[in-house]
């Protein structure tokens, strides 16, 4: 596993605390166009994905990139998490993984 | 005070005499051991009447009066409700009711064992240079009779409501006792006597008596159970009493005597029972307060009476706040009083045994602050269940329930749940419910109250599932206990025993079940089973399948039958045997068993150490298979790692 440039677990909440620095996060996907998508997070916030996403999404979509402002992130990596997602356990994994075990994530 | 214990109360309760509410002395005080182990503790008194001592055992509801030290060595307590029976040619004084006139005195006169006692007869009792005799010919002491009525029943009594102010909770005696003539002891013909047997009260019965009868309110009516056991089938149902000392206790009857009795019986009438055996009370299933319970027999009566008085209450609840029941010990019976303030709908519920019942869990608060999780099953949740989801879903209107009987459980922290002899009784006419409804209507009901249930574990399948390691089967000692253990893993399946895997299995029906014991093939095209003593054309394939399984703490052996069997495998037992030893496709076989490790599930065992010759085994039997559900699975990892942290 390369650790060399870790990605942050975040839901919409903590994106803004991370602008600047590699994260991932899972969206609920409200619409895309060429070059973007536009998603909800698990804390239901938006989320601006920008990049090259692939041809066909389900409903849950992970991306990993770099968080550019509060609420958009350029992705690198795009992966299709299928259209049954639990939100909200991936939302406390979020919070977890900030928290005061942070160091075992990142 | 200087007080005159009654002259010769001894001899006079010795030949019969049960009215007289002797003053005696208590000289010693013994703990019985429990009786048959499940029994209760008794206790047994040597009094005295300052010339003759005498045993007395006293009925199991005065145990406090004993521990609490209200009778202690040297009390002088006085007689109120007690009966003398004879036991093997022995005289047994039965204290039923008595009063603690004077907490504590030196021993009074010089006591001497009854010569209707047992063994150490005339051993003198007091020590030398106590007290003197007192005069005993100026014995009077009215004062003390005032007392009588006064019965210790806890808890509240449900009257008639016709009569519910007048009559005082409870009467000590029903009849006047019946005295045997004094000649007719020890010599004479003996003669059968015809006349009815006297009532006594149930807190009076046990197995030494020959006739008795009892007077009292039906208030709880099972349903008929069917069983089926190593002496065949058959079918039980029983029924509680409830008389107006206050004692109660349970009826059983089987087979014929089922029949006879039970479109006789009615919850809430009268009737007066007499002839039956009195056994020890299966304490697992009977929560009520007496140590037998009555089996009746095909030479019993019970008449319905119909001129009763309401001298016998309704109901006796004694009602525990639910901030008691936290400290309930898993399993106890008890009653209890709350507003329900959420019900859930009812949901279908396999059982062990493969039945389908339903389950609906409510949430009942009261005063104390303290809020617990009731759960309803089988025909409550359709009868007063639906009822309270009318009021409570419907209208938004939270009623007052009162549980009779209800039984405290310990998965996930503590809840009650209805057994087959609980009652519920919603918005009951009575002084507790008013109170309730008082307090929840002017502010109670704003109040937050703590569960003392856990929150449904969320996901994770049934909530009252004790999820271990594999490891920790072992470390823990599981299944050495009594009862067997019941626990959930998550593991993966890492090898199948495939040398033997199933078993032929009888398919004839026994009732609405299938045999299943195995049958040996005693010809091309027959199948004996020894349990049904049949042979059949056709036998079943049954799996019997050792399974290793492991996690990340360890692996074990688990056993799976049937169901679970098949549930690993992915297809019928019948269909591997016939590709294994019929069309003898090893390859395909082995692919089919290879397929099938490696996968992860949710196992629920039952743990249970069993012998094996002079060995020991502990023994784990794979109850139900699950995929594992990564969503709820997740959920409960979250509220582990949650609980642990905070």
């Amino acid at each position: 596993m390369d650790t060399s440039s870790p990605s942050v677990f975040v839901n919409g909440a903590l994106l803004r605390r991370f602008v600047g620095q590699k994260v991932r996060t899972v969206i609920q996907v409200m619409g895309s166009d060429m070059g973007s998508v536009v998603g909800k997070s698990t804390d239901d916030l938006q989320i601006f994905v920008r990049g090259s996403p692939p041809p066909s999404l389900t409903t849950y979509l992970e991306v990993i990139g770099i968080a550019d402002s509060e609420n958009s992130i350029r992705a690198e990596v795009w992966t299709n998490f299928g259209d049954s997602f639990d939100a909200l356990n991936y939302n406390e994994l979020c919070k977890l993984a900030n928290g005061e075990f942070k160091h075992l994530f990142i | 005070m200087p007080v005159s214990l009654t002259p010769n109360a001894i001899t006079a309760i010795n030949a019969g005499d049960v009215n007289l509410k002797p003053l005696l002395q208590v000289l010693d005080i013994k703990l019985i051991g429990k009786i048959q182990e499940r029994g209760q503790e008794r206790y047994r008194l040597l009094i005295s009447d300052g010339a003759l001592a005498e045993h007395a055992m006293i009925a199991v509801q005065l145990n406090d009066r004993v521990k609490s030290g209200q009778v202690v060595i040297g009390s002088i307590v006085q007689l109120i409700d007690y009966i003398c029976s004879t036991v093997k040619n022995r005289k047994l004084i039965v204290v039923l009711n008595m009063e603690t006139i004077i907490p504590q005195s030196e021993t009074i006169g010089n006591p001497k064992m009854s010569p209707e006692s047992d063994a150490e007869a005339q051993i003198p009792l007091s020590a030398p240079g106590s007290m003197p005799p007192p005069n005993r010919a100026v014995f009077n002491e009215p004062a003390i009779q005032q007392s009588v009525n006064k019965a210790p029943p806890r808890g509240v009594n449900f009257q008639n409501p016709a009569n519910s102010t007048a009559t005082p909770s409870f009467r000590p005696s029903v009849q006047p006792s019946y005295q045997p003539p004094p000649s007719y002891r020890n010599h004479g013909p003996i003669m059968k006597n015809e006349a009815p047997a006297r009532i006594i009260p149930i807190a009076a019965l046990n197995p030494y008596q020959g006739r008795w009868a009892i007077k009292a309110r039906v208030t709880a009516k099972g349903d008929i159970r069917r069983y089926n056991n190593a002496k065949g089938d058959g079918k039980v149902f029983s029924f509680d009493l409830l008389d107006s000392d206050g004692g109660e206790i349970r009826i059983t009857c089987f087979n014929a005597v089922v029949d006879r009795f039970h479109d006789v019986v009615e919850v809430g009438k009268v009737y007066l029972i007499s002839k039956g055996s009195l056994k020890p009370a299966q304490k697992n299933f009977n929560h009520l307060k007496n140590e037998w319970e009555i089996f009746l027999e095909a030479t019993s009566t019970v008449e319905l009476c119909p001129d009763e008085d309401g001298s016998i209450p309704r109901q006796q609840f004694s009602f525990r706040p639910i901030s008691d029941i936290e400290s309930a010990e898993n399993n106890t019976i008890l009653d209890t009083i709350g507003v329900v303030t959420s019900v859930n709908p009812s949901v279908p519920i396999l059982r062990k045994n493969g039945m389908e019942t339903h389950r609906r869990v409510l949430n009942l608060k009261d005063e104390s602050g303290k809020a617990v999780e009731v759960t309803l099953w089988g025909e409550f949740c359709n009868r007063e269940g639906r009822q309270l989801e009318e009021m409570v879903v419907d209208s938004a209107f939270y009623p007052v329930l009162a549980i009779k009987a209800g039984k405290v459980s310990d998965f996930s922290g503590k809840s009650i749940g209805t057994i087959s002899s609980t009652q519920l009784f919603i918005n009951p006419d009575f002084p507790e419910a008013q109170k309730l409804r008082s307090w929840f209507d002017h502010g109670g009901k704003d109040i937050a109250s703590s569960s003392i249930s856990r929150d449904n574990m969320p996901g994770g399948g049934s909530r009252n599932e004790i999820r271990k390691t594999v490891s920790q089967i072992k470390e823990e000692g599981l299944g050495r206990s009594d009862k067997p253990d019941w626990v959930t893993v998550k593991a993966t399946v890492s090898f199948i025993k495939t040398d033997s895997f199933c078993y032929t299995a009888c398919p004839l029906m026994i009732g609405d079940k299938q045999c299943n014991k195995k049958v040996t093939q005693t010809g091309t095209n027959t199948w004996l089973c020894d349990r049904c003593n049949q042979e059949s054309e056709e036998c079943d394939y049954r799996y019997l399948l050792q399974v290793q399984i492991q996690d990340h703490s360890g692996l074990t052996w688990v056993t799976a039958f049937q169901e679970s069997g098949e549930e690993i495998m992915g297809c019928p037992a019948k269909q591997i045997y016939t590709l294994k030893n019929e069309l003898q496709n090893d390859e395909e076989f082995a692919e089919i068993v290879r397929n099938r490790l490696f996968h992860q599930y949710l196992l629920k065992l039952k743990i249970k150490e069993e012998s094996y010759g002079d060995e020991q085994r502990v023994k784990i039997t794979v109850v139900k298979v699950d995929k594992v559900n990564y969503t709820s699975e997740s959920k409960y990892l979250l509220d582990l790692v949650r609980r642990e942290i905070s």
